[in-house]
């Protein structure tokens, strides 16, 4: 039989995930945290987006959010968030139900903890299709091994009778897959899904994901902190930063025509393997910002290098590039004439401490 | 290129040919441990022999308490010095032989002729009653009085722990605040007030008193540390990945709570079970020391351990220190058998 559950095809006109304004908040003694502060943005069927950010920029709270799964005490939510047509903020716990698994599914970052340990692996999966897809015992076993062959895992008769301990970090990332696309989703969080492992699992698992998103014309949204990542394997890549989106835009247009400093600041971290040895990573100054008291101006302005009177007096807009699919929040983005000016005083004042260094050295 | 021949010497330095051997693909493998030396390590495991001299124990103990009236090493005789089933008053012949001290104390009474100084295993009590055969019956009482109360005790708690730290909100603020007013209250005190409580004073001069009010006043006693460690047990699983998980994939509450949480939790609530079992064992002797357990003529250790009091001031020691001696050694076996438990299961938390 058929293992793979085509995904329900009630598509209406319009995107399949459409998210306006969508605000998460949280009340703590502190002072209302301000974890997702007005984010906006659609997702196609089958198309993946990379949601990219720092630590607490917001991106793992809005990916639950989305979901529904955050903590109904102390938590804020407002905004859209319109799925095939329908809008499923305030939706009851009953109905978000028959979304979860079914229409929405998740995959977690730590593989480790993300399996329950004392349940066999084989019934973890057909748990979920037993009780939503209303299979018997027999057909939940069948499709489970059908899975667990999807997701590439050799012996996958041996693996079901098998606990979570049994299994390398790599295997629980696919059995977690497994469990994920079990009852066929039609739109995958994978929050953070290769952070926990290995560099060579980690492209085998994205490689999984996409090639799963392909076979099942699903939507995927990735949650990363790493651009390598999200670089690959994304249509679309959208940068978080304090709570806020700060720039959106196809992948490739993102990386050839970055506009926001912030995203630079991002790709500049990432270490070249043709730099001499011992050159100093290029790190982003300071911490994320406060998300109770969240700077005036820009939220990145505190550390950003090009940063002139008027980012920390005035929040920017979301504005558009030359490309409408391109959207980007600066008053001086990467190319301006502003920030060409900034930039060559920058690469001068390196330059000259790399000179002093050698000389003290 | 030349070859270590074997393994290294300790503390030999790693010289260039040993580079050489390692990046050279095709260099035969060199064992690193002598394959004459033995592989298997022992590992000494603290407690083995205690573990089951405990096991032991309670083996003998409930079989003992179960088969008592059949079990070919108690005495039976009824019109002797037994106790058990409908024997209830001493007869004659008991009398005779009331106060012997055991078989193996080494001192005698100078008896009167044809009777013998000493008696069995743990000697007699003032009626005459074979001590071992009774003890065995008292543990009985204690076992199964304890072993209900630890049962109802658990499912309550359990369910409330769950209950409390699963849904939080004003469920848990009504729960945390019982379970703090019961944990506030001397436990004995409050298994007094209980046991009073629940005997009906019509009832309470009649002869039988009923197994449940014991049986309540423990469960009760039994419920809030219970409560307590399911309770934290439950909010420290809830917020792992996997549970969120689960619910990512739509699973309900009463399913995350039974299938995802619980099974998680049995571990810990099994080895706290243990010792819960043993403290209730105590409390309850401590309830029939004060003729607050089950009416007689049914034994308990705590009774007997009273009656003997008044001897023991005679020098006729034995009447309490046996059933003392038979619940010291049955609570000693449980505790350790729950830290056997605990042990166990901390290993296993360890591989995964």
């Amino acid at each position: 039989m058929n293992s793979r559950v085509q995904a329900t095809s009630r598509q209406t006109d319009g995107p399949l995930l459409k998210v306006t304004d969508l605000k998460t908040h949280f009340r703590t003694e502190r002072g209302l945290v301000r974890s997702v502060d007005g984010v906006s943005f659609s997702l196609e069927r089958g198309r993946a987006l990379g949601i990219v950010g720092e630590s607490g920029s917001g991106k793992t709270v809005l990916s639950r959010s989305i979901m529904g799964l955050l903590p109904g005490r102390n938590t804020e939510r407002s905004g859209s968030v319109v799925f095939e047509g329908e809008e499923i903020i305030g939706l009851s716990l009953k109905d978000r139900r028959k979304i979860w698994g079914r229409e929405m599914s998740m995959i977690f970052q730590d593989p480790m903890t993300s399996l329950n340990p004392v349940m066999r692996v084989g019934k973890q999966i057909t748990e979920g299709l037993k009780i939503h897809l209303g299979m018997d015992n027999e057909n939940a076993r069948a499709t489970a091994l059908r899975l667990l062959h999807d997701v590439r895992i050799p012996e996958p008769e041996k693996r079901l009778n098998q606990y979570a301990f049994e299994l390398s970090g790599g295997m629980r990332q696919r059995v977690m897959i497994a469990i994920a696309l079990a009852c066929g989703p039609t739109v995958l969080f994978a929050d953070e899904p290769t952070t926990a492992l290995d560099v060579t699992v980690q492209a085998q698992i994205l490689e999984l994901i996409g090639e799963q998103r392909r076979d099942r014309n699903m939507s995927v949204i990735l949650v990363t902190h790493d651009l390598g990542v999200v670089a690959g394997h994304t249509d679309e890549i959208a940068v978080m930063y304090g709570g806020k989106l700060v720039e959106k835009a196809p992948t490739r247009t993102l990386f050839a025509n970055m506009k926001m400093p912030y995203t630079e600041a991002l790709l500049r971290s990432i270490p070249n393997i043709e730099d001499p040895s011992h050159t100093r990573l290029n790190v982003i100054a300071g911490r994320p910002p406060d998300l109770v008291n969240p700077p005036k101006g820009c939220r990145f302005s505190p550390r950003c290098e090009y940063v002139q009177p008027k980012c920390i007096a005035e929040e920017p807009p979301l504005l558009t590039a030359e490309h409408a699919d391109h959207v980007y929040a600066c008053w001086y983005p990467v190319g301006s004439p502003v920030y060409r000016e900034k930039r060559a005083q920058l690469d001068k004042a390196k330059k000259s401490a790399g000179m002093s260094q050698v000389g003290a050295g | 290129m030349d070859r270590p021949e074997g393994s290294r010497e300790k503390g030999d330095r790693l010289n260039m040919s040993d580079i050489d051997v390692m990046l050279d693909d095709n260099a035969p493998v060199v064992p690193l441990i002598d394959e004459a030396a033995p592989a298997k390590v022992r590992v000494r495991k603290r407690g083995r022999v205690t573990k089951w001299l405990a096991i032991s124990w309670m083996v003998f103990i409930t079989v003992s308490s179960i088969g008592a009236e059949s079990l070919p090493y108690i005495n039976h005789s009824c019109d002797q010095f037994a106790s058990i089933g409908e024997c209830t008053t001493a007869t004659h012949a008991n009398i005779r032989l009331a106060e012997r001290p055991p078989a193996w104390a080494g001192f005698s009474d100078s008896p009167q002729k044809g009777e013998p100084a000493r008696f069995g295993l743990m000697g007699t009590d003032k009626n005459g009653f074979d001590l071992f055969a009774r003890s065995l019956l008292g543990a009985r009482t204690s076992l199964i009085i304890a072993g209900l109360a630890i049962t109802f005790g658990l499912a309550i708690g359990t369910l409330l722990g769950m209950i409390a730290g699963y849904f939080r909100g004003w469920v848990d603020v009504v729960i945390e605040n019982l379970t703090n007013v019961l944990l506030s209250f001397p436990a004995l005190l409050l298994a007094i007030f209980f046991v009073t409580f629940f005997n009906d004073p019509s009832t309470a001069a009649a002869t039988t008193r009923p197994l449940w009010p014991v049986v309540v006043s423990l469960v009760i006693l039994s419920i809030p540390p219970l409560t307590r460690l399911v309770r934290a047990n439950t909010i420290a699983y809830a917020q792992r990945d996997f549970v969120v998980a689960a619910r990512s994939l739509g699973a309900k509450g009463s399913r995350v709570l039974f299938r995802e949480i619980l099974p998680n939790i049995v571990p810990t609530l099994l080895s706290f079970a243990l010792t819960g079992l043993a403290l209730l064992i105590v409390a309850e002797g401590a309830l029939a020391f004060l003729g607050l357990s089950v009416e007689a003529p049914v034994p308990t250790w705590g009774r007997m351990i009273a009656t003997g009091a008044g001897p023991l001031r005679e020098g006729s020691w034995w009447i309490s220190l046996m059933p003392a001696f038979m619940m010291f050694l049955t609570v000693l076996a449980i505790n350790l058998l729950g830290d056997v438990l605990a042990q166990r299961f901390n290993t296993r938390e360890a591989i995964s």
